[in-house]
């Protein structure tokens, strides 16, 4: 299943954090590596090394979000390489450019920064968590009538019911296969015309369990609006720092010509 | 008190008569069971009885309050919890205690409280210390105590239970059960659906439905006794009933109120000392 990122519990700083204070940091870092240059992109780097090592994560850790990307990093650096035009690095290869090879870096490890950046947030945030910060970033969205606790409400039960819905498809694919249905041989279309009986299914299921769960809601008494949490967040000493030396490091490497 | 009048349901204008309850009542704290064959109305009665479903006609009192008055519709929710059958679907967090947190939450009740209830309905159903525990990893077992205790975190007057322990092991089942006595003791009204004759032993009063109607109502005793009406109606009786019940068939001197298994064992020897006088042979053959 999804491991992609997964909250791995461990007692750091950054574990501690507000959860706003982490999600407000991914999204200045994701904007400034997408506009880096080569130096900055080095700068980067080490904050995030920087920033796995205060949360004792592990290069395993850390590589285990990049490994599913491998084949598309490899992919989009030879896309780079090949197809800029520039002047040839070698005469033999004329296809090869010196603006190619440095286009194809700097966009992979764009790409790769990326990830880092969001599994550190992942895998240092639990998702309720996670959802309880977006939740309190959202809320001056009720000046446009959009209600961050209904949003809130939403995610988490999406995120809730996605390991359901994972393991019913298990087990109708089991159940179909215990009676003889073959989903591996054929063709293409053969097999997606297999699977799609099984998401039929899989949907009718959901539509059944969406009403109860309604129902199950509306009996403990919800209702679309305001509602209160039993942790609410709170800012603490710690977690002012980390955003003032935030900002002054994203600033810094916006203001400081390299 | 819950006061059933003149109800009458239909699920569309013309469908057939889903429900028909001349009258009803329970009790304050009152433990009462709801037993029935599939499909006589069940869980359509106990849907009434915190205003998922309102009367086609006729009324519910609540503590006063009627169901189809939506002023008072937070309140009846808060007075009368429901437990449905698939614990899956109506545990909507990730970890127990943010499930048991979205009643008071919904309540708009402050953190110190919501965490004070937490502890509270844990403790209530026996799983404090399973706070953090993602709420995919339980047993189907656990996965009822939390959904009972989301619904204890409201703090309600009546509890209303969907075949609590339908898929559940024996351990399991006899677990629910004495959740539900313990609550039933501490002063919460307990409306127990089942189609198990074995789980209305516990109960004051038991109410029998047959096609949308009470057909049947009384003490667990009075209900078992009729073993040939409700063998009739597809329920089967307990095995302490059925064999009292062959006993007095066969023209035995058996009360009708046997109904625990000690108190079969003691009728059954007390029949054979009879029998055979005291002392005599036969006095220790097997019960």
């Amino acid at each position: 299943m999804f491991h992609l990122g997964q909250y791995i519990p461990r007692p750091s700083v950054v574990h501690g954090l507000d959860p706003r204070v982490k999600i407000l940091a991914t999204l200045m870092l994701s904007m400034t590596i997408l506009q880096a240059n080569t130096a900055k992109a080095v700068v980067l780097s080490v904050f995030l090394i920087g920033g796995a090592w205060l949360s004792r994560l592990s290069w395993r850790d850390v590589g285990a979000a990049l490994r599913p990307l491998v084949f598309f990093f490899g992919f989009l650096f030879l896309l780079h390489l090949f197809v800029t035009d520039g002047r040839p690095l070698s005469p033999s290869f004329p296809m090869v450019t010196v603006e190619g090879l440095s286009r194809g870096l700097i966009t992979t490890w764009q790409f790769m920064a990326l990830v880092v950046c969001a599994a550190l947030l992942t895998m240092t945030t639990t998702p309720s968590e996670l959802i309880s910060g977006i939740e309190r970033l959202l809320r001056p969205l009720r000046a446009v009538r959009i209600s961050s606790h209904d949003l809130a409400i939403m995610v988490s039960l999406a995120l809730r019911f996605v390991p359901m819905l994972l393991l019913e498809f298990h087990r109708l694919r089991e159940a179909q296969l215990s009676r003889g249905a073959d989903f591996r041989g054929g063709a293409v279309m053969e097999r997606l015309k297999k699977i799609s009986s099984l998401a039929g299914v899989l949907v009718i299921q959901t539509f059944q369990r969406a009403d109860e769960l309604a129902q199950a809601m509306e009996g403990r008494g919800y209702e679309r609006g305001p509602r209160t949490y039993l942790r609410e967040l709170k800012m603490g000493y710690a977690d002012y720092t980390v955003m003032v030396l935030m900002l002054v490091f994203i600033g810094a490497l916006y203001t400081l010509a390299f | 008190m819950i006061r059933i009048e003149n109800l009458e349901f239909r699920y569309a204008a013309e469908a057939p008569l889903a429900l028909c309850l001349v009258d009803a009542q329970i009790g304050d704290g009152q433990y009462v069971a709801l037993i029935g064959p599939n499909g006589c109305g069940k869980t359509t009665l106990a849907k009434h009885l915190n205003g998922l479903l309102t009367p086609t006609s006729g009324d519910i009192w609540v503590d006063g309050m009627n169901t189809k008055d939506s002023s008072t519709l937070r309140d009846l929710r808060r007075a009368v919890g429901m437990v449905f059958q698939n614990p899956d679907n109506q545990i909507v967090g990730m970890t127990v205690e943010e499930d048991l947190a979205f009643g008071p939450g919904n309540l708009r009740l402050p953190a110190a409280e919501i965490g004070r209830r937490v502890e509270e309905a844990l403790r209530a159903v026996g799983l404090a210390g399973y706070e953090k525990r993602p709420t995919h990893t339980l047993s189907g077992g656990e996965k009822r105590l939390v959904a009972i205790a989301g619904v204890l975190a409201m703090r309600p007057q009546y509890l209303v239970f969907d075949e609590p322990t339908s898929f559940l092991d024996p351990a399991g089942k006899r677990r629910i059960l004495s959740v539900i006595r313990k609550l039933n003791e501490s002063g919460i009204g307990i409306i127990h659906i089942t189609h198990d004759m074995d789980e209305i032993v516990e109960s004051d009063h038991v109410l029998v439905m047959t096609e949308g109607r009470i057909s049947m109502a009384g003490s667990p005793g009075e209900v078992m006794s009729r073993v040939e009406e409700m063998k009739a109606m597809g329920l089967g009786p307990p095995q302490v009933t059925e064999l009292m019940w062959r006993l007095r068939q066969s023209g035995q001197d058996v009360q009708e109120t046997v109904l625990t298994i000690d108190e079969a064992v003691k009728t059954i020897s007390s029949l054979i000392l009879r029998k055979s006088g005291p002392g005599g042979e036969g006095a220790h053959s097997g019960v």
